[in-house]
């Protein structure tokens, strides 16, 4: 089960510390989106990277088209991946929609999990007028799986899905376009309508593991209103607004995210019952 | 020059393709005429500005998700399709590569936009085929379904009649009234069989031609395991449509709609223009066939018809004789009419128990036989030749012993 779930996942382990960090990535990429931050933490944390089933080196196999229509299934893979290498303490980190992820797989398994640091969070995409800002409406999600669609032909996958990890031509599948961004179409859809027609406004209250909201300057994705409004809601949350512009500050102003990063781990975590025992 | 712009050569300016250059934060640098004219701006409107300012909002979020991460990690993207948002609101499709690479000590990204016409009526056009080709496939199981359903209303019509019959027996005085209601109901059912049946063949054809296109390539290459499964296709449609043809005949000969063309026929000429037919099967079952037809016997008959029936009783004998068992074909005046001519198909098979005679005429009958393997069919074979037989004014009778084998016996009007 456990060597079955790290190959499914693509599970990769490094780092030199203890404490474990995993890295969800987001809709559209797969662990590679990573790399020029994981290095910064490898000295003192042992780092988890894995591939969501039906993302990057997956097993597509594993893909059950039930299973991955909501958030839910994501959530098991992360769960399933703690439990394969037997995780304890672990420092979440997510991008965009693995924030939320991570917050149901930090409400299902509480005890797993120390802190949870959220690249880019929304907890619902859609604006729900009057009350809630989310950035888009519907259609603008439609336009979305339209363009998707359409580079699905483009990439040739909307033929021949299979070609793309086909194991006898290795060619193909050890170039990184074959695993970055190839995702099968059906998939792919499906991954952006859980991501983007989620709503996980109602699981934040229960969250009681502390995190990190990390608010990009100027980010389409996740606006600033809903950075404000998970402060709000989220129980325990910091919020933290980086000069960093768009959607993945991991990727384009990685040394700022990682200083951010690291002053929050640094940070004791202040809980009711810690302040007790102080006294 | 604009403010923050870099120049631009004159040539790329005037290049038949969109061209921007934009920084990681996404400031466009360089916008050139070409694509300037494309959308409606001036330079200055969006030289400076976000790249995002030029995207529909799907493009946006395709940008966040999928482009900046390619161009990030990979340097480099190609055919990748955009919306672009006119100055106008209106949408205009291109065809972007784009490359990613450090100039002057800044990374920058060049990419140029090649504007999708045709191309994308064609693409659009592509999409809608593959959309009706699985509506049609639903709707195609959709229709399965109402057949099935048809099926249990006719088994349910079948055993109210039969009820009804005992009660003809006792009261007399209520038999016309039930036979009317029967007839009603049964003419009903005819109906609706045909309709169904032709509303099922029009979706069925659709997919065999589709299939046929894309076996032919016409929709692109087809790899062996693609032939293959479209081999699978074409076949489970052939099928399905030979068992709709024979709902649609039988139903088209109970509504009393076939017409008969009764001529004065050689039985020997039918025969000798049936057996051909099944030597095939004959052969593959390593089974004798022995056929006594005189000459000179005439039969007023339907040919086309009377070849059917025949045809449908040497398939059955040939299905249901065990190998190097034997299957003939006679041919006499019956014995007990004047009238009357005798066409008889022997077998050496299985045999049918007594108390199913009456049955296997009915329509969706097989005998089940636990010894024997199930043997492929609608079951409406007896039906419909018996049906025609009584339409040229003769019938069909069986007689069987289990273990030795079966006797089918067509009479018609001497010819």
């Amino acid at each position: 089960m456990a060597s079955t779930t790290l190959q499914r996942n693509n599970v990769h382990v490094s780092g030199r510390g203890t404490q474990p960090m995993l890295f969800a990535h987001g809709f559209g990429c797969d662990q590679n989106m990573w790399r020029f931050v994981t290095p910064a933490f490898e000295d003192d944390y042992r780092i988890v990277l894995f591939d969501y089933v039906g993302s990057g080196k997956s097993d597509l196999s594993a893909y059950d088209a039930e299973r991955y229509s909501t958030l839910g299934g994501y959530t098991q893979d992360v769960l399933d991946v703690c439990h394969a290498l037997d995780l304890r303490d672990i420092i979440f980190v997510g991008h965009s929609v693995s924030s939320m992820v991570g917050v149901l797989a930090a409400n299902r398994e509480p005890d797993l999990f120390s802190r949870l640091l959220l690249i880019g969070p929304s907890p619902r995409y859609i604006n729900e007028a009057p009350d809630y800002f989310g950035g888009f409406e519907r259609s603008d999600i439609e336009g979305l799986l339209e363009t998707m669609e359409k580079n699905y032909i483009g990439w040739a996958n909307f033929l021949a899905p299979a070609i793309m990890r086909n194991s006898e031509r290795p060619e193909l599948s050890s170039e990184l376009e074959a695993s970055f961004c190839s995702t099968d179409p059906v998939i792919a859809k499906r991954f952006a309508e859980a991501t983007f027609f989620a709503d996980n406004r109602a699981d934040l209250a229960a969250v009681t593991v502390p995190s990190l909201i990390m608010q990009c300057s100027d980010d389409m994705i996740a606006p600033s209103p809903v950075g404000e409004y998970l402060r709000r809601e989220l129980p325990g949350s910091t919020l933290r607004t980086l000069e960093a512009t768009g959607h993945c500050p991991h990727m384009s102003h990685p040394d700022e995210t990682i200083e951010v990063m690291r002053e929050y781990l640094g940070t004791p975590i202040a809980t009711p019952s810690v302040a007790l025992i102080a006294e | 020059m604009t403010t923050g712009a870099d120049a631009i050569d004159p040539l790329l300016d005037a290049e038949p393709c969109g061209f921007v250059s934009f920084s990681d934060d996404g400031a466009v640098r360089v916008a050139n005429q070409t694509l300037l004219d494309m959308l409606g701006y001036a330079r200055a409107e969006i030289v400076g500005k976000h790249i995002e300012t030029i995207l529909t909002v799907g493009s946006r979020i395709f940008y966040q998700t999928h482009l900046f991460p390619l161009l990030r990690l990979h340097g480099s993207a190609e055919e990748i399709f955009l919306l672009l948002r006119a100055k106008g609101g209106e949408d205009v499709a291109v065809l972007a590569n784009a490359i990613r690479r450090e100039r002057s000590g800044e990374w920058i990204t060049d990419a140029v936009l090649l504007r999708l016409i045709e191309r994308r009526k064609f693409e659009d056009a592509l999409l809608e085929a593959k959309r009706a080709a699985e509506e049609a496939t639903a709707s195609a199981n959709s229709h399965r379904a109402k057949v099935q359903g048809a099926n249990e209303q006719l088994e349910q019509q079948a055993l109210e009649l039969e009820l009804s019959q005992e009660q003809l027996l006792a009261q007399t005085v209520e038999l016309e009234r039930q036979r009317s209601l029967a007839d009603d109901a049964n003419r009903a059912k005819s109906s609706f069989l045909a309709m169904m049946s032709h509303e099922l063949r029009t979706p069925l054809n659709a997919i065999g031609g589709y299939v046929q296109l894309l076996e032919m390539g016409v929709h692109g290459p087809v790899t062996s395991a693609q032939a293959e499964a479209l081999g699978r296709v074409t076949r489970s449609q052939q099928h399905l449509l030979r068992l709709i043809n024979d709902l649609l005949n039988l139903a088209r000969i109970e509504s009393g709609r076939v017409d008969y063309d009764v001529q004065s026929i050689s039985l020997n000429d039918v025969v000798q223009a049936t057996v051909p037919m099944i030597e095939p099967q004959l052969a593959t079952r390593a089974l004798r066939l022995e056929v006594d037809v005189p000459l000179g016997l005439l039969a007023a008959v339907d040919r086309e018809k009377v070849e059917q029936i025949l045809l449908n009783l040497l398939s059955n004998a040939v299905k249901f004789t065990t190998p190097s068992g034997c299957v003939s074909v006679d041919a006499a005046p019956a014995s007990d009419d004047d009238e009357m001519v005798e066409l008889r198909v022997r077998d050496t098979g299985v045999g049918i128990p007594a108390n199913r005679l009456e049955a296997i005429f009915e329509p969706f009958v097989q005998v089940e036989n636990s010894k024997a393997a199930r043997v492929e069919g609608s079951g409406l074979g007896l039906s419909i030749s018996r049906e025609m037989a009584r339409g040229m004014g003769g019938d069909i009778s069986a007689e069987s012993t289990l273990g030795v084998g079966s006797t089918f016996t067509i009479r018609l009007r001497r010819g």
